[in-house]
């Protein structure tokens, strides 16, 4: 940890000083044979190493996802990235691509030499609080001692909230945020703040979960989204619409297990652009056309995702549902 | 020097310097094929953030330049206050391993070989814990004098507050001392270097202890005058507030810190003793000397040649080492510059090149400190 900062200054050194050639980003990968996805270690639900030994989580759905269009079949080199790492790792074609829970803002989009693929989950920043401290919203919070982790927006966040209100509080800003729960759970801070399902799914397994209490509120919008580098706007186009075909799948009713049924049987014109029975979409990102199958048969649909991952959780879908069930994720049409 | 010398020394600056621009312009290029701004104008921006400690007034209205000199003074308070307790207890740990008595040799000799062998980010994580789990919750604090308290939050203590005007008192009182100090020194001139007398070395001069109490009644005209006040912590609805804080990440850091430094000083201490010849300590004692005031007057100013040099080396390396805050929250230069101002900015390279320019320069000033030190004493003890 000590030596991130030199590694990074010699990772980035490295990259960025080498003359990058100018090849799509799905050549390379093709030709490289495996994808390269960036992911952030150990969060429950996000990403986490299960019993068998084996990477699962919703973050990892999403790098199969883009390996399933890409090859058909699920070929990753899974990067561990840190909030340190990860933009200069991108920028530099160390990882093709980062699902691990960047939110979509102005600034990281337009400077940073990156493009975003559409937004995946909506999240929020939200807080946890022992239930004996006699806090139930976060206007309880004034002059309280918050634990913070860095790499997101939520330093921002929180000083903008407690300053448009005349509020104040001490941050103790921790570089990784297991750090700052284990901080807060010995009670160096009265609040832990950071996205609030990442949160749920780490204190999942605290002994003492029932003395904790999830804000309800949350203090900001956190869409996240995947992130790939701006100068191949192929590539971003191939991210964008993987990501598209789970939520369209699950609007038009397809899912992992009647993929196959639906591809034999549909007169749907719309599923059959989907699944490449005509219309040759996959061609036109450069990919093949049973693309969007592979997808929905290796990896499903949106809410296929969401029962492996977060139900084992407790987290519900809110503002995660289809657009039908009065969530936000609305598919953008294929035709 | 031949000519043919410098000719090979000449190629080897010149392809230095070329591999140097090759990479400082394909790193230009890249990132500007990449579309990531490359200007510092960043510093003068909104920085947005709060930081736990802050030495100078900073809140998110400042400006990031702000936010890096604030981040800059805590590590360098750090840095500071780390070298003062490693050096206190190297030395005693270096001369306990020399003391004749076998318990507190061997106890001292223990306890190098222990701390110095655990990385010092292990055993930083080790006290910040066990900092955090063994003080306790902020409302059963431990109090002494009903002033200071002691919790898992921090140290809290009372901090004076001057009133208006108290600059110029000071710089008086400042301006009045080195007067002192001047004439002082003309008086010395006048009756010769006093050298190790034994009544300037125990303190019994009556300039020195005038001195002193100047020093004593100033400080108590400040506090008078300039209608200071105490600012005593008081509980509040979470923790106390007021006064100073010293936070547990700062105090488990700088144990962590100097416990592990400390192993190295002691060790350099004791070789500076051990490479002094026995009769220097002999002589002392057929003198009548008692035995600290050998080791005081004697032995310690000569050993303190041979010390100084890889003493400089620790102190680089405990300075260096204080970015290992970044990992317990400690608001230091890596975590707010590198972590925080990074991810918002996303300028690596430059908040790199800053950060590890900043490190360079300091390193620097303390080995050239030590260096004229060093320089100062061999010429004035040699003689």
């Amino acid at each position: 940890m000590h030596k991130l900062p030199y590694l990074t200054a010699i990772v980035l050194l490295f990259y960025t000083s080498l003359p990058v050639a100018n090849a799509g980003t799905l050549e390379e990968v093709r030709e490289r044979g495996k994808l390269r996805c960036g992911i952030v270690e150990s969060s429950p639900g996000f990403s986490s190493v299960n019993d068998a030994g084996q990477r699962v989580g919703f973050d990892i759905d999403h790098c199969k996802t883009i390996s399933a269009a890409v090859f058909g079949e699920i070929r990753v080199e899974y990067v561990p990235v840190t909030p340190h790492t990860v933009f200069t790792l991108l920028q530099s074609g160390g990882i093709d691509i980062f699902p691990g829970g960047a939110t979509w803002s102005f600034i990281r989009d337009v400077s940073l030499g990156l493009d975003y693929t559409g937004v995946y989950l909506y999240a929020g920043q939200g807080f946890v609080v022992r239930k004996d401290a006699g806090v139930r919203s976060v206007k309880d919070l004034d002059g309280a001692t918050i634990c913070i982790a860095q790499g997101t927006t939520l330093e921002q966040n929180i000083a903008d909230y407690f300053n448009d209100r005349g509020m104040s509080y001490t941050p103790i800003t921790f570089a990784d945020m297991d750090k700052g729960l284990q901080a807060y759970h010995a009670d160096r801070c009265d609040a832990f703040t950071n996205e609030r399902m990442s949160t749920a799914g780490r204190i999942a397994r605290w002994p003492d979960r029932d003395e904790h209490l999830i804000l309800e509120e949350v203090i900001s919008k956190e869409p996240f989204g995947a992130l790939v580098r701006q100068d191949d706007p192929r590539w971003r186009d191939i991210a964008l619409w993987s990501f598209n075909v789970r939520i369209a799948a699950e609007e038009l009713g397809i899912n992992q297990e009647n993929v196959d049924d639906v591809r034999e049987n549909t007169r749907n014109a719309e599923i059959q652009r989907l699944l490449g029975l005509h219309g040759e979409f996959g061609e036109k990102l450069g990919l093949s056309n049973d693309w969007a199958y592979h997808i929905i048969k290796l990896v499903g649909n949106y809410n296929d995702l969401w029962e492996r991952n977060f139900i084992p959780l407790g987290v519900r879908r809110g503002l995660n549902a289809s657009w039908k069930d009065g969530g936000l994720h609305s598919a953008l049409p294929f035709r | 020097m031949t000519k043919r010398e410098i000719a090979y020394q000449a190629a080897l600056l010149f392809i230095i310097g070329a591999v140097v621009y090759l990479v400082a312009v394909t790193t230009q290029e890249n990132l500007a094929r990449l579309g990531v701004d490359s200007s510092i104008d960043f510093l003068w921006k909104r920085a947005g953030f709060e930081i736990g400690q802050a030495l100078i007034p900073f809140n998110a209205e400042s400006t990031i330049a702000r936010a890096f000199v604030v981040a800059l003074l805590n590590t360098l308070l750090l840095a500071g206050v780390s070298i003062v307790c490693a050096s206190v207890l190297g030395v005693i740990i270096g001369l306990a391993r020399l003391s004749d008595n076998w318990l507190v040799a061997r106890l001292a000799t223990a306890y190098i070989e222990i701390f110095r062998n655990i990385p010092s980010l292990l055993q930083i994580f080790f006290w910040y814990f066990v900092v955090l789990r063994t003080l306790p919750r902020s409302d059963e604090s431990i109090e002494f004098f009903n002033c200071i308290f002691l919790n898992n939050r921090g140290l809290f203590v009372p901090a004076l507050s001057l009133g208006q005007g108290w600059e110029w008192i000071v710089a008086a009182l400042f301006l009045g001392w080195a007067m002192i100090y001047f004439l002082r020194r003309q008086e010395r001139r006048r009756h010769g270097t006093p050298g190790f007398n034994r009544a300037e070395t125990t303190g019994t001069n009556p300039l020195a202890s005038w001195n002193l109490l100047f020093l004593a009644g100033a400080v108590g005209v400040v506090i008078l005058v300039s209608g200071a006040q105490w600012d005593i912590p008081r509980e509040a609805r979470f923790g106390y507030r007021g006064g100073i804080v010293m936070m547990p990440e700062f105090l488990s850091l700088v144990v962590g810190l100097s416990m592990y430094n400390a192993t190295y000083i002691g060790e350099i201490v004791r070789s500076g003793f051990t490479s002094l010849p026995r009769g220097q300590t002999e002589a002392a004692a057929s003198l009548g000397l008692p035995r600290h005031l050998t080791i005081r007057l004697v032995l310690f100013p000569q050993a303190l040649r041979v010390i100084i040099p890889p003493l400089t080396t620790v102190y680089l390396n405990l300075f260096k080492s204080t970015s290992l805050a970044a990992a317990i929250a400690y608001p230091e230069v890596v975590s707010v510059f590198v972590g925080t101002v990074n991810n918002l900015v996303g300028q690596p390279v430059f908040i790199m090149a800053i950060t590890m320019a900043v490190y360079v320069f300091i390193s620097l000033c303390i080995a050239l400190f030590l260096n004229w030190y060093n320089r100062k004493i061999a010429l004035t003890v040699a003689s």
